[in-house]
């Protein structure tokens, strides 16, 4: 057991979170959501030059080969800073799916221009149905003469207004629920017929709806074999849960050093706050639940690249169930041991806070992993 | 025992709901019930067709336009006004500072003021919580010295809801700064137009301009202007706050909530996830308990009694309930409550939503209905009232 | 050119430091440790000096227990070619440690010493000078400004009210002030590389030199809390105020 950083683990973590630190002050996160991109364009080709981008790819590739703790690493200082760019969707979830189904010819086409951050990938699988379940899949991919023609809605793609290119799930046969039929097709994001509604999300980063009207994909961009995608999709899920729950640590230990600061500093009653007992034994609360949290992260990191299994799968659901509720907990008594001032656009917390809540409208809320745990339950 | 109402309060509830049918505008309901922004004209509409009918002041006595109604027709007309999605008023004027100038005010003020509530002339916020004054309300420290016939008000009042829309504001102030806390505050009715009155926003994590600040620098308020006595605002103000705890529970609105949770569950096709139901059904069993204990409140008052601090622990469990249901409600519409849709949720929006038209709301309400838990006396101190009142702690 | 960086491991500045109960010290356990910030600017000084071509070696020192490993990994992932660790777990003062710097100037021939102009953690502001003593090298402390021509060394200092260059003629000892430059982040490459450059450890016996100190910490105290802030209603108060309360003027 070794619940320590290597020495480069250590350094890495120092770089990310000074970068963090001097490029993400709670200013000029504002002025990057109210820019164009809603990121910051600097940043993210900052994070290409560190080599920070190429962290969760295969050495092979050319990428940097860390492990989940690595991501883990990363993925904490951007919620720690609420960073506004789409590393998770690009490098982490996207970028596994590319890796994982893709060809020799594709990866060896799109991995060094991802890898270096040059280009952006997202993720387009939920559908305005499907309600966190891969397989509910009602966009249909019709086989056509040197390709497939796609037609169809994807629902909530985050970072998708900025991605250069957008894999999407689409279903080759079969039935909306079924299983089997599900393929993943790498999209032009200028293809014909492909069109973006652009919104930010409540939570700051922007998102966008897709409008598949007959799209024309090659046959060189499906991506694995048809009609089989799902496993893989269901293993990069569960890369991308353990990548958000990282980032849901530094977003919680944030909320946790902001509210204790302010009971220490905050006077009412001629003393304190903090000196109230009522407030104390709620601030320990939210301390305990981030104390719980913590370990979760840190297991989904340690198996999120395991080979598929079954305990992974519980150990992933178990993360992101336990972070979903310790996030939603402590966003709200962070709130309301603020009071008023918690409520405020211009105070960092209340951005924390939103990000902590809707954490659970990603990948999966609280009860799809509750679920996802029942089924797999060991009853013996 | 008899937990239902009488025949003559069914006959009520029936007149209501015929006059809700009739005179509610319906598309001031639809965006109550989505959860999207009224605008002033929206609150004035519905005040003047309340009015028009005699029920706009339902907590004033009848000499001054209000309706004589008992506790348990106002618990019904509340409830009926929710159920068909009116608007909650705006109670600054009319249930706020009209009870203290009806208690405390002089003939003239009455002759002035409650006038031009009835019929929406003034709009009145209200200048109580200041940045170093909240929970502990009685340290503020907006200062008002006595020149002439004159007070000149200087300080920062925070918190002021609507206070945009607001031409007077009702504030506490410092009269003595020796005396002990409590004692040297006066209740004042301020013009907003008064020269040295700034008024700047305060944007929440929802994105709305709801909250303000208010600046006063040496304004001058005439002496008449003041409800009772010098340095007895505390009075006042504590007059007020059982006013504003009464329908603390807020049983009607989240009714409303729960019905509208239930429908939307129904639209998005989760009606059939047992977890889901299982934990709506939870919230419809508090709030049955919650009901229950507040008709049972109800009655004792119809019977002569006064409402204590009974209603402390109404507020508290009442917004831990409203609050539940727009968290579930925000999990029901899945992934579409990320986007952040502020034109879909303004009034004046007429386009397509981008999924559904309950869609926009729930995430932006459920950050919003944080300040149930926090405002009017947070849950903290609704629970340190009685441990002290009930409990003797 | 061969240049020698003085790099310190002190807690991380972000850190709330803890003083300890019994008034001894400040409290270490489970604390994030770093690179001295002066240190960073040292090392960064030296690695572009070396991409400018005029260094052609940089060695990272350190003095302190084996855990400072960690911040020398660090200045060879900042881009120095090599490091050395004198291993000692005593709290030593500014003369032992520039004792045991001189022995390795010696021992090196470096003809550039680099150090931070203080440690965040003591607040000294004593090695780099004492080194100069010791090694009777040219000084040019609080440096906001470096230019290297031919053998003499430019050195802008920040000096109360105003800035003043001095040439020095190498080999020389230059401290840095806070502005001197912007350290640069380790890459991911560099963190890697880093891995696999030479750190050599030393003991202060090895080097021959005798760390026992003349002065002893008798106390540590934190700062007093600052009490809450005021408002003044007008200028009439504030001058009363600072008068009267505060007697400052």
């Amino acid at each position: 057991m070794d619940f320590q950083l290597t020495e480069e683990q250590q350094m890495l973590q120092d770089t990310v979170a000074r970068l963090v630190r001097d490029s993400y002050g709670f200013e000029q996160r504002e002025q990057f959501y109210r820019s164009e991109a809603g990121f910051s364009r600097a940043f993210w080709q900052q994070l290409g030059e560190l080599g920070l981008t190429g962290v969760p790819f295969a050495e092979a590739h050319g990428g940097f080969g860390g492990s989940g703790v690595d991501s883990l690493l990363i993925m904490t200082e951007l919620g720690r800073g609420l960073c506004l760019e789409p590393y998770l969707q690009s490098q982490i979830h996207a970028g596994g799916l590319l890796q994982q189904l893709g060809g020799a010819e594709q990866r060896k086409r799109l991995l060094p221009v991802v890898i270096a951050g040059e280009l952006q990938l997202a993720v387009a699988l939920e559908e305005p149905q499907s309600h966190y379940h891969l397989h509910h899949v009602q966009t249909r991919a019709v086989r056509v003469e040197g390709g497939w023609e796609l037609c169809g809605r994807k629902a909530v793609v985050i970072g998708g207004h900025s991605a250069g290119l957008l894999l999407v799930s689409a279903r080759t046969h079969g039935e909306a629920r079924d299983e089997q039929g599900i393929s993943l097709f790498l999209v032009d994001a200028r293809a014909s017929g492909l069109s973006r509604r652009v919104y930010p999300t409540i939570d700051g980063p922007k998102a966008c709806e897709l409008y598949l009207d007959r799209v024309l994909v090659g046959d060189g961009d499906l991506l694995g074999e048809p009609g089989q995608a799902l496993p893989a999709l269901r293993y990069q899920q569960g890369r991308a849960i353990a990548a958000q729950c990282a980032e849901a640590i530094g977003s919680m230990e944030e909320a946790c050093r902001l509210t204790l600061d302010y009971l220490k500093t905050r006077q009412q009653f001629g003393t304190p706050i903090g000196k109230f007992q009522a407030l104390q034994h709620r601030m320990v609360d939210m301390r305990t639940e981030l104390e719980l949290a913590t370990p979760m992260a840190i297991l989904a990191a340690c198996v999120a690249d395991e080979a598929d299994s079954e305990e992974r799968s519980r150990r992933l659901a178990a993360a992101k169930f336990i972070i979903v509720h310790a996030g939603r907990f402590i966003a709200e008594q962070a709130i309301q041991l603020h009071g008023g001032i918690g409520m405020t656009w211009e105070y960092s917390l209340a951005h924390h806070a939103k990000r902590l809540v809707m954490l659970g409208h990603q990948l999966g809320d609280d009860d799809h992993h509750l679920e996802a745990y029942a089924q797999l339950l060991k009853t013996a | 025992m008899d937990i239902n109402y009488t025949a003559e309060e069914f006959a009520f509830r029936d007149q209501v709901r015929a006059f809700l049918s009739a005179e509610l505008p319906a598309d001031i309901a639809e965006r109550v019930r989505l959860g999207k922004h009224l605008g002033k004209e929206d609150h004035l509409r519905w005040q003047r067709l309340l009015n028009a009918r005699g029920w706009y002041a339902a907590n004033w006595p009848v000499e001054f336009g209000g309706t004589g109604w008992s506790v348990v027709q106002k618990h019904i007309f509340e409830e009926e006004c929710a159920a068909f999605g009116a608007p909650r008023l705006i109670s600054f004027g009319v249930n706020m500072v009209a009870p203290v100038i009806i208690k405390f005010g002089t003939p003239e003020q009455k002759a002035r003021y409650l006038p031009r509530i009835l019929d929406g002339r003034d709009w009145w916020c209200q200048g109580y919580s200041e940045p170093g004054a909240g929970s502990d309300l009685a340290s503020l420290k907006t200062r008002a010295v006595r020149d002439g016939d004159h007070y000149v008000v200087s300080g920062q009042k925070t918190w002021t809801t609507l206070g945009q829309h607001a031409n007077r504001i009702f504030c506490l102030v410092r009269t003595d700064p020796a005396a002990q806390p409590q004692r040297g505050i006066s209740f004042l009715l301020i013009d907003m137009s008064t020269p040295g009155i700034g008024v700047r926003p305060i944007i929440t994590l929802d994105g709305e301009h709801e909250v303000n600040e208010v600046f006063f620098d040496n304004v001058r308020v005439p002496v008449a202007n003041r409800v009772g006595e010098e340095n007895q605002g505390w009075t006042c103000a504590k007059y007020l706050l059982t006013h504003e705890r009464t329908g603390q529970a807020g049983i009607g609105p989240s009714k409303a909530a729960l019905a509208h949770l239930k429908q939307v569950a129904a639209r998005e096709g989760r009606l059939d996830d047992p977890l889901l139901r299982a934990q709506i059904a939870e919230v419809e069993m508090q709030l049955m308990a919650i009901e229950v204990s507040t008709l049972r409140i109800l009655a004792a008052a119809q019977a002569g009694g006064v409402p204590g601090a009974e209603s402390s622990i109404l507020k508290i469990k009442g917004s831990e309930i409203r609050q539940a249901i727009s968290h579930l409600l925000r999990k029901v519409v899945g992934p579409y409550a990320l986007p952040f849709l502020e034109e879909e949720l303004s009034p004046a929006f007429a386009g397509a939503p981008l999924h559904a038209d309950y869609s926009a709301g729930p995430a932006s309400q459920y950050f919003n209905l944080r300040k149930l838990s926090i405002y009017g006396g947070s849950n903290e101190i609704q629970k340190n009232i009685v441990s002290k009142m009930i409990l003797d702690l | 050119m061969k240049i020698l960086v003085a790099v310190k491991r002190v807690v991380d500045y972000n850190v709330k430091v803890r003083v300890k109960a019994d008034g001894s010290g400040v409290d270490l356990a489970n604390v994030k440790m770093a690179m001295n910030p002066f240190c960073e600017i040292a090392v960064e000084e030296a690695v572009r000096l070396k991409e400018k071509g005029i260094a052609s070696e940089i060695v990272a020192v350190s003095v302190g227990p084996a855990a400072a490993q960690e911040q020398l990994r660090t200045a060879l992932a900042l881009g120095a070619d090599r490091a050395i660790l004198i291993e000692s777990d005593e709290e030593l003062g500014s003369l032992a440690v520039a004792k045991l710097l001189k022995a390795v100037v010696d021992k090196e021939q470096s003809q550039l010493v680099i150090l931070g102009k203080q440690a965040i953690d003591s607040d000294n502001n004593q090695t780099g000078q004492m080194l100069g003593a010791l090694t009777g090298y040219a000084q040019g402390t609080f440096a906001s400004k470096v230019e290297i021509a031919g053998d003499q060394i430019n050195v802008t200092r920040e000096i109360d009210g105003g800035l003043q260059t001095v040439a020095l003629k190498l080999p020389a000892i230059v401290t840095t002030d806070l502005r001197l430059n912007e350290p640069r982040y380790a890459s991911l490459p560099n963190i890697m590389k880093a891995k696999k450059k030479p750190l050599e450890t030393l003991t202060p016996d090895a080097l021959g030199v005798s760390t026992a100190s003349t002065v002893k910490t008798l106390k540590v105290e934190a700062p007093a809390t600052r009490s809450a802030g005021i408002i003044v209603k007008s200028v009439a108060e504030l001058v009363e105020k600072l008068k009267n309360e505060a007697k400052v003027i």
